[in-house]
């Protein structure tokens, strides 16, 4: 996959009998579906979209001249992508995980932890986890109170850590 | 069949003694704990609990809207690995 590129989809399976796919969208807004005019697959493919319409949680998208079950068939599978330049701006505070996975995380004291390996969401929280030099775990919350600065053009992330209760284990 | 109103909601004594603990000195700790069936009572809300989903402690900081639920809800205990490089974004709470 090209590093400039950006997955928004997957294609999962045909729907219907009319050459729709079922698309799941893999994008925080899945709304931008309906201002593609046309689909960039991961093997380089660039499909022109006809109709675009919501079911469920999926998104159902109709390429021209694909009519039937068949001529989409083998498109099962298949990543729909964007151009990085054509990512929504966010608000000032959040970020793209893709920005966030591979920052270097330090102390306030400047002491290096490790670096962000993978974001978790957990219902309440984001918890960022950085893999320390011995390879441990290390799980940060994404709160205001912990991560103090997000420096992406450095690569960089301060946090300070909270401290754990240490007593028996219950 | 749900639990009887009469014995209150469950939560684990080792947690509600730090809790209560805190709340008194006015403190602000990390607990872990491994009760993921203990509820979540209006006293717990601005504290972070790491909560283990098995493997390791998510550390999860609890709001309002998170009242009456259980610990566990908040530390998903399977991990789905999605693309990497989709359009999916992060904030600060």
């Amino acid at each position: 996959m090209n590093d400039n590129m950006i997955v928004i989809g997957k294609i999962i399976a045909p729907q219907g009998v009319r050459g729709e796919v079922r698309v799941m969208p893999l994008t925080d807004f899945p709304e931008r579906f309906r201002e593609l005019k046309s689909a960039q697959l991961d093997d380089g493919t660039n499909l022109p979209i006809e109709s675009v319409r919501y079911h469920q949680q999926f998104v159902l998208l109709k390429f021209r001249d694909m009519n039937d079950r068949n001529a989409i068939e083998h498109l099962r599978g298949k990543l729909i992508q964007i151009e990085h330049k054509d990512l929504v701006p966010l608000p000032t505070g959040h970020y793209y995980i893709f920005d966030i996975v591979g920052l270097e995380v330090f102390t306030e004291e400047d002491e290096y932890l490790g670096k962000v390996t993978d974001v978790l969401e957990t219902g309440s929280n984001d918890v960022y986890i950085v893999e320390q030099k011995d390879k441990k775990p290390l799980l940060i919350p994404a709160l205001k109170t912990v991560v103090l600065k997000i420096n992406i053009p450095d690569g960089k992330m301060i946090v300070k850590l909270q401290e754990v209760w240490e007593s028996d284990a219950d | 069949m749900s639990r009887s109103i009469k014995k209150g909601p469950y939560v684990h004594p080792s947690v509600m003694k730090k809790i209560d603990a805190m709340n008194a000195a006015g403190d602000k700790k990390v607990i872990k704990t491994w009760s993921r069936s203990s509820t979540i009572l209006p006293n717990f809300v601005g504290h972070t609990v790491a909560v283990h989903d098995g493997r390791k402690h998510v550390p999860v900081y609890i709001t309002e809207d998170m009242v009456g639920h259980k610990l566990g809800e908040f530390a998903p205990t399977r991990t789905y690995k999605g693309h990497s490089g989709s359009e999916r974004s992060t904030s600060l709470r």
